[in-house]
């Protein structure tokens, strides 16, 4: 990578500590994050991938200086995230996803306005910057209504802006489109396009594999702590080059069907899409002309709408690795 | 400067979140206005100096806990919010916008024990004639920051802990009695002398007290000017108490990643 680095981890661990029964006597440790190194170049949008629990928002807390590592080394900005605390938070923004974090009685202004003071954005230029973020995200007809009374999307809209207040050369984002209706996660890739465009460094972690593929220039999928794979979307997908996929459409696929996959000879990796109406599963095999008879032959009795053979996605690469493919 | 900033940031946003929140009134103006009509109702048959003495009783009751109330549930009802972790994320060290909301909410005390004279005034033709206005209103304002220092040592403690509102009940009427606001320290047993001594806002109280009545049977020896100087000592090591907590809270907050939950 031949641009600055403004993210250098290296061999970061973080065990999480907890105790329960009587007197706290049950003692218990989660290895959240498990000897991960990567670097992250200035300008670059970077992804981290991964199921619940794999580690991403840790990484993010740790990075951002809110969690202490237990172990191992991590630079942004060239400040170390333990002992340089506050330098790093100088420089760089937060925007968590989510309900909370926000204050619900007081308007979006008010909000962006406290959060403007505690980074120290000059008197001289705050208000003309609130402007600015609210104009960026679309809310500078809502900042004077309290917070109480916006929408998942536009309350989403308000944590990217304060994220943005006091214009961060570097931003960590956690899940920002999650729960989010389509148009509205739309539009937060779109501001995170025009945020890359300015110039600014970006990492990301999200649980959408196409928002990946469209956004990242450099993804890390993380599987229990452990960094699997580190590459461009296009270069994770090329580690399952040799490998099409099955996607079968049908009514009344259950997780019986989905078993009965998962253990045809053949078949490398599972996924399906369930809803009422109709289920989608898409199956990653290395001859799609031998398994496609072997498939149908499995699935008797079921209403099957379509059978396709497709190039695999990134999300196809992601299970391949999550899976303990890697 | 930057942290000056953030201090007056966070005594301004806290104005804005306590006008915002109707159901603050509860604990911060009608609890210790209730808790002083008792003790005005109790003393109203009395001779003046007494019943002077139980308003200025009320009227610090209503300070301490408004300070209290106030440092307690602002930080739990972060926590609820979610809002906790990103003020901590700030670019500076938490002590600074703590102190920011333990001075409004101090202030909001003062405005109380302000409305529990006129009320006593009112409602009871109580005689709050003051011996010395000036020096009343200096004693009173120096008790206030006594407070919010008090506050501030307390308030380490609630950003660690998911139970604020059980510390806040807890140490509510111990101070109340430790800093003689109920009645005179020299009525409670001789071991809880020490306890109440090491407590600011008792000074603070017995120099209020000169001002307002002159010397009692129940005056400290040192006089309005003593009282001040072990108040303010008291304060400083309160400050440099709280300076060494909220380090230790930067560091356990963020080993026990505990800022989030609630």
């Amino acid at each position: 990578m031949a641009a600055e680095s403004v993210i250098e981890v290296k061999d970061l661990v973080r065990v999480y500590k907890s105790s329960a029964g009587l007197l706290g006597k049950k003692k218990k440790e989660t290895l959240a994050i498990d000897h991960i190194s990567f670097s992250v170049g200035r300008g670059e949008l970077f992804g981290l991938l991964g199921p619940n629990g794999a580690g991403k928002t840790t990484t993010i807390k740790v990075l951002t200086t809110l969690l202490l590592p237990t172990s191992g080394e991590a630079k942004v900005l060239g400040y170390d995230v333990s002992k340089q605390s506050l330098e790093v938070r100088k420089r760089i923004g937060l925007i968590l996803g989510g309900e909370r974090g926000l204050y619900y009685r007081i308007t979006g202004r008010q909000n962006l306005r406290y959060f403007a003071d505690l980074y120290g954005v000059p008197m001289s230029i705050r208000d003309k910057r609130i402007k600015e973020v609210l104009e960026q995200v679309g809310l500078e007809d809502r900042a004077d209504e309290r917070v109480e009374d916006y929408s998942r999307g536009m309350k989403q809209r308000l944590h990217i802006a304060k994220g943005l207040v006091h214009d961060p050369e570097l931003i960590f984002m956690d899940e920002p489109t999650i729960g989010l209706d389509p148009q509205a996660a739309r539009d937060t890739r779109n501001m995170i396009r025009d945020l890359k465009a300015k110039g600014k460094t970006i990492l990301l972690t999200t649980h959408y594999m196409f928002e990946a593929d469209e956004l990242c220039d450099r993804v890390g999928v993380i599987a229990k702590g452990r960094i699997v794979a580190l590459d461009t979307p296009r270069g994770l997908k090329s580690l399952i080059k040799d490998t099409s996929v099955i996607e079968v459409e049908a009514f009344g696929i259950t997780d019986v069907e989905l078993e009965a996959m998962r253990a045809l000879p053949g078949v490398k990796a599972v996924s399906a899409v369930m809803s009422e109406e109709k289920q989608i599963m898409r199956l990653q095999v290395s001859d799609p002309g031998e398994m496609l008879a072997k498939v149908a032959g499995s699935l008797p009795g079921l209403n099957i709408i379509g059978v396709k053979v497709k190039e695999p996605t990134l999300e196809d690469a992601y299970l391949w690795l999550v899976e303990g493919h890697a | 400067m930057p942290r000056l900033r953030a201090t007056y940031a966070s005594f301004k946003h806290q104005a804005l979140i306590f006008f915002a929140e109707p159901q603050w009134l509860i604990p911060n103006i009608i609890a210790p206005f209730v808790l002083t009509l008792v003790a005005l109702l109790l003393f109203k048959d009395a001779d003046g100096p007494v019943v002077l003495y139980a308003v200025l009783g009320g009227g610090m009751m209503g300070m301490w806990g408004n300070t209290l109330y106030s440092s307690g549930f602002s930080i739990q009802s972060e926590r609820w919010w979610g809002t906790l972790e990103s003020v901590f994320a700030a670019p500076c060290n938490l002590i600074w916008i703590i102190a920011g909301r333990a001075l409004w909410n101090s202030l909001i005390g003062v405005v109380n024990g302000l409305l529990v004279f006129v009320f006593a005034e009112l409602m009871f033709q109580a005689p709050v004639h003051l011996q010395d206005a000036g020096l009343f209103v200096l004693a009173f304002t120096l008790t206030l920051l006594s407070l919010a220092c008090l506050g501030l040592v307390f308030s380490s403690a609630f950003v660690l802990t998911r139970s604020a509102s059980v510390l806040t009940n807890g140490l509510e009427y111990p101070i109340y009695v430790g800093t003689g606001s109920m009645f005179p320290i020299a009525l409670l047993p001789y071991w809880t002398g020490p306890l109440s001594l090491s407590l600011g806002p008792t000074w603070g109280i017995d120099a209020v007290r000169y001002a307002a009545l002159g010397s009692t049977p129940y005056s400290f020896t040192q006089g309005y000017w003593g009282d001040l100087a072990f108040m303010g000592m008291l304060s400083l090591v309160y400050l440099a108490i709280a300076v060494v907590l909220f380090r230790q809270v930067d560091l356990v907050a963020r080993r026990d990643a505990n800022l989030g939950r609630f």
